[in-house]
C-alpha cells in the first residue's frame, strides 16, 4: 500500500512539476470564469424574464421560460461538449505516464524496488485516473455551482456527466498505456488513442457502414470492430442522456446501456491486462 | 545459509527483432558474493557486466541458468527487499527534491513515513547533500546526482548493494568519500557487488573480482592472487652485453632493456636461477633481481586481449 501511495503521489508531483496539472486546471478555470462572467440571467418567479450573454441582451420575447427546463437543456447539452473536452484534456495530461517511466536510467530505479511490475504499472494507471478525476470534480463541480448560483436551480444529475467522462477516459487511457508499454513514445500513445476515439465514433454508424460495404465478410468485420472498440460516440450520447433523465429525447435515450458500457469496460480490461502482461515480460 | 548474491550458469541471448543474428551477452556465468564482501565485476564494454546485474535484479530475464538474491529467485519482487541498487547513468525524476526522492523510493521499499523522517536527513548528511535537500534534482551536478543515487540505494538499509559505476563523473575527493562509504558499509557486513571501469579503485576496494570476457568469466579470485608475482623480474646488472642477451633468449627467456634495467621473463624459478648462473659465468655483476607484481590493469588488459590464460577461480 505504501508503494502504491508513493507511486500515485509521484504521478501528481510529476504532473505539477511539468505544468500539466497547472495547465489542466488553468484551462478549466478559464472555462469556468468565462461562463460565470458571460451569462447574466434575470429570473422572476422561477421564470426567465431576461438574459444577457457577454453583455448583450438576449431577445426572449414575451414568453415566460421555465428555468428548470432551461437549466436541464443547457446542462445536458453542455455535458456532451464537456465529454469531448474533458476526455481529450485528460488523455493529453496523462499520455506520458508510461513512456517517461520506461526511459533508460529511470525504469531501473523503480523496478529494483520490491514491488511487482504489474502493481507498479497499475499504480501509475490509478494515479492517472485520480488526476483526471480531480480535474473533473473541479471543472464539473464548479460549472454546476455557478449554474445553481445564477439560476437558483439545483440539478445534481449534471454531476453524472463527470462519471461518464471518467469512464471513457479510463477505457482510452488503458489503451494509451498499452501503446506506451509497446512503443515507449508519448506522441505515438496520444495519436493512437485519439485515432481510437474517432474510429469508435465512426463505428457508431456500423449498421449503415455494414449495409454499404460490398461483401458479407466486410460487413461482419465492421460489426465485429464495433463490438470490440470503445463506443466513444454512444458514451457522449450517454453523458447527455443521463443528465437529461426523463427529458432526454428518444434518439438519445435509446442506446443500449449495458452493451455500450459493458463492451467498453471489456475493451479497457483487455487493454490493461495486455499492457500488464507485456510490461511484466519486458527486458530493460 | 543463502548467499546474498548467487548466479549459476547464467546465459542471456538477445535476439534480433526481425529475425537477424542473435547475440549472447552472457554465456554460462557463475558467481557468488559472500556477506561483508566487496566483489568487483570487471570487463570491457559489452562483456556482460550490466546484463548480469540486470538479471540479478529481475530487470532482464535470463535465457537459461538461475540468479538468486538471499536464496530467492530474481523474478520474485521480494528478493529485492534487502537490495540497494545504483544503476549506471541513472536519472531520478528531475522535478523531485533530494528529500522527496528518498522519501518516494524509501516508501517503495516498504518504509513508513516516521522511519523515513529520521533516516532521510541522516543519509543526506552522510552523502553531503543536507544543504541541497530541498532543491530539485535537475539542478544537481553529476557528482551530486551520483551521491543521491547512493543515498537512495541505502535508504532502506539493504544487506546487499549492487553498484554500477558508482564513481562515474565524481571528482577525486568525491570518489574518495564514496570509497570510504562503501568500505564502511562492507564493514557493517553488507555484501557489495561493484561494476566499474576504474581498475585502480576496484583494486583498492574489492576483496575478490571476476573479469568477464564475451559473457564468460575469464578470471575470478582474490585481487592479490590475480596480481601475484609470476615469472617477470626486474634485473639490474653491469657488464651485460648483446651476446649474453642473445644467449638468454636462446634458452626461451625474454629480456628487454628498459630505462637502466632489464625486464626478464622466465619459465619458472629454476630457469631464473640457471640464467643468473650464466650471467655470473659471463663475468657480469648482479646488482638487483626482484619479482614484478602485475597491477590489476595488467591482468585485465592481458585477459581482455587474450594474452593471459583464463584463470577462473584463482582463489
Amino acid at each position: 500500500m505504501r508503494a502504491l501511495a508513493a507511486s500515485v503521489e509521484e504521478v501528481f508531483r510529476e504532473a505539477a512539476a511539468r505544468w500539466t496539472l497547472l495547465a489542466y486546471f488553468a484551462l478549466s478555470s478559464l472555462f469556468i470564469l468565462l461562463f460565470a462572467l458571460a451569462v447574466n440571467l434575470d429570473i422572476v418567479d422561477g421564470a426567465l424574464a431576461g438574459a444577457r450573454l457577454f453583455g448583450k441582451t438576449v431577445e426572449i420575447g414575451d414568453r415566460a421560460i421555465d428555468m428548470d427546463r432551461l437549466v436541464l437543456g443547457f446542462e445536458s447539452g453542455f455535458s456532451g461538449f464537456l465529454y469531448l473536452v474533458g476526455t481529450f484534456l485528460a488523455l493529453f495530461a496523462t499520455a506520458h505516464l508510461v513512456p517517461r517511466f520506461q526511459e533508460k536510467g529511470t525504469i531501473d530505479l523503480y523496478l529494483s524496488r520490491p514491488v511487482g511490475r504489474v502493481r507498479l504499472l497499475l499504480s501509475r494507471y490509478a494515479g492517472g485516473l485520480l488526476l483526471a478525476a480531480a480535474n473533473l470534480v473541479y471543472l464539473i463541480g464548479s460549472m454546476w455551482a455557478i449554474v445553481a448560483w445564477k439560476t437558483r436551480v439545483v440539478h445534481p444529475r449534471f454531476l453524472l456527466s463527470g462519471a461518464v467522462i471518467l469512464f471513457s477516459f479510463a477505457a482510452l487511457s488503458a489503451f494509451a498505456f498499452l501503446v506506451g508499454v509497446v512503443t515507449s513514445s508519448t506522441g505515438v500513445s496520444l495519436m493512437a488513442t485519439y485515432a481510437l476515439f474517432f474510429l469508435g465514433a465512426i463505428l457508431a454508424a456500423h449498421d449503415r457502414i455494414a449495409a454499404a460495404v460490398s461483401t458479407e465478410t466486410s460487413a461482419r468485420i465492421v460489426q465485429g470492430l464495433y463490438w470490440i472498440f470503445p463506443k466513444t460516440a454512444e458514451l457522449g450520447q450517454a453523458a447527455v442522456a443521463l443528465v437529461a433523465g426523463r427529458e432526454a429525447p428518444d434518439r438519445l435515450a435509446s442506446f443500449n446501456g449495458l452493451g455500450v458500457f459493458g463492451s467498453t469496460a471489456a475493451f479497457a480490461a483487455a487493454a490493461l491486462a495486455l499492457a500488464s502482461w507485456l510490461f511484466s515480460r519486458k527486458d530493460f | 545459509m543463502a548467499l546474498p548474491v548467487e548466479a549459476q550458469g547464467l546465459r542471456k541471448v538477445y535476439g534480433s527483432r526481425f529475425g537477424g543474428r542473435s547475440v549472447a551477452a552472457l554465456d554460462g556465468l557463475d558467481l557468488s558474493v559472500q556477506p561483508g564482501e566487496v566483489f568487483g565485476l570487471l570487463g570491457p564494454n559489452g562483456a556482460g557486466k550490466t546484463t548480469t546485474v540486470k538479471i540479478l535484479l529481475g530487470l532482464a530475464r535470463p535465457t537459461s541458468g538461475s540468479a538468486r538474491l538471499f536464496g530467492l529467485p530474481s523474478s520474485d519482487p521480494e528478493s529485492r527487499r534487502r537490495v540497494g541498487y545504483l544503476p549506471e547513468g541513472h536519472r531520478f525524476p528531475g522535478y523531485l527534491t533530494a528529500r522527496q526522492t528518498l522519501s518516494i523510493f524509501g516508501r517503495m521499499s516498504g518504509l513508513d513515513r516516521a522511519t523515513l523522517g529520521r533516516r532521510v536527513p541522516q543519509l543526506l548528511e552522510r552523502v553531503r547533500l543536507s544543504e541541497w535537500s530541498d532543491v530539485r534534482v535537475k539542478k544537481f551536478s553529476k557528482g551530486m546526482t551520483q551521491r543521491l543515487g547512493l543515498a537512495a540505494a541505502l535508504v532502506h538499509e539493504p544487506e546487499v548493494l549492487l553498484l554500477d559505476e558508482p564513481t562515474d563523473g565524481v571528482d577525486p575527493v568525491g570518489r574518495r568519500e564514496i570509497r570510504d562509504l562503501l568500505q564502511e558499509e562492507a564493514g557493517r557486513g553488507r555484501a557489495i557487488l561493484l561494476n566499474s571501469h576504474l581498475l585502480s579503485e576496484v583494486e583498492r576496494i574489492c576483496g575478490r573480482v571476476a573479469v568477464l570476457r564475451s559473457g564468460r568469466v575469464a578470471a575470478q579470485g582474490r585481487v592479490e592472487d590475480l596480481t601475484a608475482a609470476g615469472t617477470r623480474y626486474r634485473l639490474v646488472a653491469s657488464g651485460v652485453d648483446d651476446r649474453l642477451l642473445a644467449a638468454f633468449r636462446e634458452t626461451g627467456a625474454s629480456i628487454e632493456r628498459v630505462q637502466g634495467h632489464f625486464e626478464l621473463t622466465a619459465r619458472d624459478l629454476d630457469h631464473v636461477n640457471a640464467l643468473v648462473d650464466r650471467l655470473r659465468a659471463a663475468g657480469a655483476k648482479l646488482e638487483e633481481l626482484s619479482p614484478v607484481r602485475s597491477s590489476l590493469e595488467d591482468v585485465f588488459v592481458g585477459l581482455v586481449r587474450g594474452d593471459e590464460p583464463v584463470r577462473a577461480n584463482a582463489a
